[in-house]
């Protein structure tokens, strides 16, 4: 296996990574913190108990390495690997109750106890919650981050800490309202659901809405009142189009009396200053927490911590570290990287089922190779990324039915030249009748095409626009030129047309 | 002059002695039994007390003097009291038959209104002689019973029906016609019968959940004779009150008012009942077996008629009644009956009492205001409804010991009427192979097998199984896109027929399916009502529906007790595209949460839609993409052989040359399916396998535009108008004809000369239509 080997080298002779690591100083504190939390439970090999956890993979190296001074060599590192996998036990893809429990670990629904790589924010959204229940004074915190970073399930984390926190203290703990706000069917409701949870008993008036009573009530000094934790989930649906609701759900933390501590999750950075400014210059300390984008570092992690539960290794460590790398540099959201996993390891197992059709060749392989052939390898996480990330344009375009590989070769041959970004559809016809007619095609007719047209734009290839006439509807290219010219040169046809 | 008259008028009653009192309190006994209780002199005697009351100021003196009058009558009849009355109640004339009887009653509503206004203005002003003639009371004990004003009564309609007079309180057995005693009755949904467990047959062990129709109305449906079992001989069947209502033998009353008459009988105002079959609409699928409905006809009865007391009900404290027994009834609406339209007495009640009651009501306004909030969905929130309606009838029924199982009053859905579907053996002639050939072409009817979609049909399956298999079920989500005509529905619905055998033979855990397309639904949140429906049978509107499925597939409730994984098939995912895409974030977060146990197929033509979703919402799609590609001509042929197996109808080339024509323009195995079916049409009556040509026709048929046809048809049209130069007005007119058809695209015809003119279609289309026309042979040298 020479790629395998090619890359094995690959995790150590890394220096950006590395530096990346040791220079941002939020980052090394995490490895520290999760090294601690990593330590006991499965420990098997004695050998590594000072160092690391037993199943140490490139990311535990590099964390050893990096409290040793970045004292780095290839050598020894292999060793660890190598032995690691006699460590544990193999793993049997084809065995139901294995492949289902490693199907659990991966599963995104599937919560882990530790939510490994987010202590830091964590700890600061904890600290803010603290803060706020201990002088019973209101606040706002806004968290952001990309898709797949971990903020509704560090929240959920939260919420058990801080249950946790209010019993050893023996402060009441605080209403929590975890509210998803795609959920609401109108947007005003979400102020019916914190009056609610406020007083659950006591029959609401309908004379006055229910922010206006909300606000009543928070202006207003009520003894023996609870605090109330709203944590507001996809906080960018309820912007509507004068921005009342955000407006005043975020005033609302900011009366006198007010119980209410507001947590905003949601995806843009900047919500809270573009649509709140006025929150602003009320409360100039509103703290915006940033979930960022997993680096590959964290990504393994969390992907070994889900792991670790398991008796056995199911993944190469360089397929988690491949696995991990693409995801990070594509957009670092771990439910991409979960997805890849699960899909190499079905990958794996279809390859399985059809070696063990084959039968009397799989018994005689050597034990090592059986372990080996039982690991999700590189070339699996490969298959299973290409799913993902690869385009699929040149594979569309080449499975496209004939007239439309004419079409889209026309399109190209009259955009040739750059000085022309579309076209409509009656010009399109003639050309494309021109490559018909030179190539003794018999063309179809002006309906067809634009029906075949439709199609191509569902396909996400051309774009049509919107017009009362088919003939006048605008055309445009979705995809790169090239690419049609790369897709369509097989076919000696084009290569004559497009010459 | 009109004064005098209305004197006259107003003296008869009063001028009445003892003696003529009597036919009066004849016509009051008449009135109970029917509903039009005015008759002909109690409309004079009410006419009279408007009169006094309308003209106080001009005649007081008389006024007055009438009224001394009168009340010092009423004392002296007082003073003998009339002990006739008994005998008179047990001879009371029988009421004129039900649907005489229905006429009269609305040319009597209108009077019945009037008398209500007058009613007021008398009670005011003559306070002092009321007191001497009528009592009211707030309470009346009579005959045994209690009854106050708000109570509801069953009422005689025939004084002479015998059948009146028995009034079983015990439901009896149908079979066996023995009470229930001991042993469970069961009540039928449909005609509310009750049966012991036992007299069924086959008996039954245990009360059935959900609905249970008798084996009579089963038969009944489908269109059997089935016959009841006759009582034995000298045993008359008793029929209780509440069948006896609802085959419209009965009436049922609100007291609005109780009195004691001036000769001593005592009197209620009744606020009829009506049940469904006696609207202007006739019973309605959604009515209730047990629904009336509340009408503003009026009328005073004699307390004697009452038979006993009945429970209408809300449908809120419809559902809480435990208590109920058989004469519960529930009642809605309002039936006006002048307009023949209904109001919901909810809102009437709230209307009304706008400001005493608002603290009362507190709950009803929530619930009204719930309802009103979301006016663009009214039908939708009726319809919810109508149908928490329905579960709290079924919540009912589960508590009442008599009604044994839940009614959701679905029973005469459309669905249950069908056609009849004739056998094929009387048929009488063989079908040829042709028709054979054209029939399993036909894109309705469903292929016995699926040709080259195997590998994604294998990809669906695993998707399933590894989803399902797992006592630990893992929401997932698979996204399967591909051109139109290329099978993606259809592979999908194979694969759940495949998994379905694969339940009934036990080797999978059952699940749930529901398949929802897009299209169909009336706004994209519809879904969430449709999905709860499909899951429970239950339909609540979207809100509510959402609320309820967020519980459902979130942790929290882990004690429910459907623990079936879900299978959720979308087709036409694309079309539920909102603005801010909150509904597809909603269905694709469900499977990330814990225990949802629900997997998201969805279907669509786009390929690129994840992408065009927002990222939050593709990061929960997962990466699972299954693509349809078109088929190319060697599938396109297999799938039209496959299909035409063992029928000789087709030339091998011939599928073959539909095949690759197809391919080449769109791989839409729909449309060679049409294309062969046209073109075996065109064959009907020669007797021989259809060949090239055939097809050839059938293409050019779909594929030639039909623009071109037309444009063949209009040169025959301009033919008539020769080689003459033709004058303005035609040619402005043959302009308008061709912009109609689309051939031209012209302006309005209101410019006439300035109008424009532009060619819609290509010119060489043209010139092809119009170079073979023999009537035109000139025409092809100008073009």
């Amino acid at each position: 296996m020479p790629a395998f080997a090619a890359l094995r080298q690959f995790p150590s002779s890394d220096p950006t990574s590395e530096a990346i690591v040791a220079v941002t100083p939020r980052k090394t504190r995490l490895i520290s913190d999760s090294d601690a939390a990593i330590g006991s439970p499965l420990r098997k090999s004695p050998r590594f108990c000072k160092e690391g956890t037993p199943h140490s993979s490139p990311t535990a190296n590099i964390r050893k390495c990096l409290k040793t001074s970045l004292n780095l060599s290839g050598s020894p590192q292999k060793k660890q690997l190598s032995e690691d996998f006699v460590e544990r036990q193999n793993w049997n893809p084809r065995d139901e109750t294995q492949r289902r429990a490693v199907n659990e670990a991966l599963h995104v629904s599937t919560a882990q106890t530790n939510v490994v790589c987010r202590e830091n924010e964590q700890n600061r959204i904890l600290d803010f919650c603290k803060k706020c229940i201990k002088e019973e004074k209101a606040g706002s915190l806004y968290v952001c981050g990309c898709p797949g970073t971990g903020k509704t399930l560090s929240m959920e984390k939260v919420k058990a800490m801080l249950a946790d926190w209010a019993n050893e203290e023996c402060i009441q703990y605080p209403d929590v309202l975890p509210i998803n706000c795609t959920s609401l069917a109108n947007m005003n409701d979400i102020f019916s659901k914190i009056l609610e949870q406020n007083h659950s008993g006591k029959r609401r008036s309908h004379s006055t809405s229910s922010l206006q009573q909300l606000q009543n009530l928070y202006s207003q000094q009520t003894p023996g009142m609870k605090m109330i934790l709203v944590i507001a989930d996809e906080l960018d649906y309820l912007i509507t189009r004068d921005r009342a609701v955000l407006h005043d759900l975020f005033m609302l933390t900011t009366l006198p009396f007010s119980k209410c501590i507001l947590l905003g999750v949601a995806n843009a950075i900047d919500l809270a200053d573009r649509f709140i400014p006025k929150l602003r210059s009320l409360n100039g300390k509103h703290m915006v927490i940033t979930f960022c984008a997993y680096s590959k570092d964290q990504i393994i992690n969390i992907l070994q911590e889900r792991l670790r539960a398991l008796p056995y290794t199911v993944f190469q460590p360089q397929a988690l570290e491949l696995c991990a790398r693409k995801v990070a540099a594509a957009s670092g959201d771990m439910r991409k990287a979960l997805a890849v996993c699960r899909n190499a390891i079905e990958i794996l197992i279809g390859d399985s089922m059809l070696s063990s059709l084959d039968g009397t060749e799989d018994q005689q392989k050597s034990a090592e190779n059986v372990s080996m052939s039982n690991q999700v390898r590189i070339d699996h996480v490969a298959a299973a990324l290409s799913k993902v990330y690869k385009s699929p344009v040149v594979d569309t375009i080449i499975s496209l039915p004939q007239h439309q590989q004419i079409i889209l070769c026309s399109v190209v041959k009259l955009f040739r030249g750059g000085k022309k970004k579309d076209t409509t559809l009656g010009e399109l016809n003639k050309y494309y009748v021109d490559v018909c007619k030179s190539t003794s095609i018999p063309p179809v007719g002006i309906l067809e095409l634009s029906s075949m047209c439709r199609v191509l734009d569902d396909q996400g290839i051309l774009k049509l626009g919107q017009s009362r006439d088919d003939k006048l509807r605008r055309v445009t290219l979705k995809v790169d030129g090239a690419d049609i010219v790369f897709a369509l040169q097989g076919v000696r046809f084009f290569r004559n047309c497009l010459q | 002059m009109a004064e005098t008259q209305q004197m006259k008028k107003f003296k008869t009653p009063s001028k009445g002695t003892p003696k003529a009192k009597h036919p009066i309190s004849i016509d009051h006994h008449i009135a109970p039994q029917t509903p039009q209780s005015a008759t002909p002199s109690a409309i004079n005697l009410r006419r009279s007390h408007r009169l006094t009351a309308a003209f106080p100021e001009h005649r007081p003196a008389i006024s007055s003097f009438n009224t001394h009058q009168s009340a010092a009558k009423t004392r002296k009849i007082f003073e003998n009291p009339p002990l006739v009355l008994p005998t008179e109640i047990s001879i009371t004339p029988a009421s004129p038959p039900p649907v005489e009887s229905r006429k009269k009653r609305k040319f009597h509503e209108k009077s019945a209104e009037k008398s209500k206004d007058s009613r007021n203005v008398k009670y005011k002003h003559a306070a002092d002689r009321k007191v001497k003639k009528k009592v009211y009371y707030k309470k009346v004990v009579y005959d045994g019973g209690e009854f106050s004003a708000g109570h509801d009564v069953y009422v005689k309609r025939r004084s002479d029906a015998s059948s009146d007079d028995e009034d079983p309180e015990v439901e009896e057995c149908r079979v066996c016609f023995k009470p229930a005693g001991r042993r469970v009755l069961i009540e039928c949904d449909d005609c509310l019968n009750g049966f012991h467990l036992k007299c069924l047959k086959p008996p039954l062990k245990a009360v059935p959940d959900g609905d249970w129709v008798c084996c009579y109305c089963v038969a009944r449906k489908n269109g059997e004779v089935m016959e009841f079992p006759e009582p034995q001989a000298g045993k008359k069947r008793a029929r209780t009150a509440r069948e006896k209502l609802l085959s419209s033998d009965l009436w049922a009353a609100r007291i609005e008012s109780l009195w004691k008459e001036v000769d001593g009988t005592y009197w209620f105002r009744a606020r009829w009942y009506i049940i469904p079959e006696e609207t202007a609409v006739g019973r309605q699928p959604h009515n209730l077996r047990r629904e009336l409905y509340r009408t503003n006809d009026f009328a005073d009865v004699e307390m004697e008629s009452i038979i006993r007391h009945c429970f209408v009900m809300s449908p809120r404290e419809f559902a809480n009644a435990a208590d109920g027994g058989d004469d519960v009834f529930l009642c809605e609406y309002e039936y006006e009956v002048q307009w023949h339209s209904f109001k919901r007495i909810a809102e009437i009640d709230n209307n009304e009492n706008d400001g005493e009651r608002v603290v009362d009501n507190d709950a009803d306004w929530n619930s009204c205001d719930e309802f009103d909030s979301g006016s663009d969905f009214d039908s939708e929130e009726e319809a919810a409804y109508e149908d928490k309606k329905r579960n709290r009838l079924s919540q009912l029924s589960s508590l009442r010991p008599v009604a044994a199982n839940s009614r959701k009053g679905q029973i005469f859905g459309l669905q249950k009427i069908g056609a009849k579907k004739i056998p094929e053996n009387l048929r009488s002639r063989k079908q040829t192979d042709l028709e054979k050939a054209k029939s399993t072409l036909l894109l309705a009817t469903l292929p016995k097998s699926l040709p080259c979609r195997d590998r994604e049909m294998i990809e669906i399956t695993t998707f399933i199984k590894g989803a399902i298999c797992d006592e630990q079920c893992l929401g997932r989500c698979l996204y399967v896109h591909g051109v139109p005509g290329t099978g993606k529905t259809m592979s999908v619905l194979a694969v759940m027929r495949n998994l379905k055998s694969e339940v009934d033979a036990g080797s999978i855990r059952p699940y749930c399916f529901v398949e929802i397309n897009g299209l169909k639904l009336a706004s994209p949140e519809n879904i969430y009502s449709v999905i709860y429906e499909g899951l429970t049978g239950h339909r609540v509107g979207w809100k509510k529906a959402l609320n309820l499925l967020n519980a459902r597939f979130s942790d929290e409730n882990k004690c429910r007790k459907d623990t079936r994984p879900c299978i959720l098939l979308i087709d036409e995912l694309d079309l539920l595209v909102t603005r801010n895409q909150a509904v597809l974030y909603n269905i694709l977060d469900w499977p990330t949460r814990p225990n949802s146990k629900l997997i998201v197929i969805g279907i669509a033509n786009t390929m690129d839609l994840p992408e065009k979703l927002l990222p939050r919402i593709s990061s929960r799609m997962g990466i699972q993409r299954l693509c349809f590609g078109p088929y190319n001509f060697q599938q396109l042929q297999e799938i039209i052989s496959s299909r035409l197996k063992g029928i000789d109808a087709f030339e091998k080339v011939a599928i073959e040359f539909a095949s690759r024509k197809v391919a080449a323009v769109s791989g839409d195995a729909r449309r060679a399916l049409e294309i062969c079916r046209r073109a075996a049409e065109f064959l009907q009556n020669r007797k021989v396998m259809a060949g090239m040509a055939d097809v050839e026709a059938a293409i050019k048929e779909m594929f030639q535009a039909p623009h071109i046809q037309l444009a063949m048809a209009v040169s025959s049209f301009c033919a008539n108008n020769g080689e003459t130069f033709p004058g303005y007005d035609t040619l402005l007119k043959v302009g308008c004809k061709l912009g109609e058809c689309r051939l031209l695209l012209c302006e309005s015809g209101t410019r006439h000369k300035l109008q424009k003119l532009q060619l819609n279609y290509p010119n060489d289309d043209v010139t092809f239509a119009l170079k073979d026309s023999k009537e035109l042979p000139w025409l092809a040298k100008y073009i």
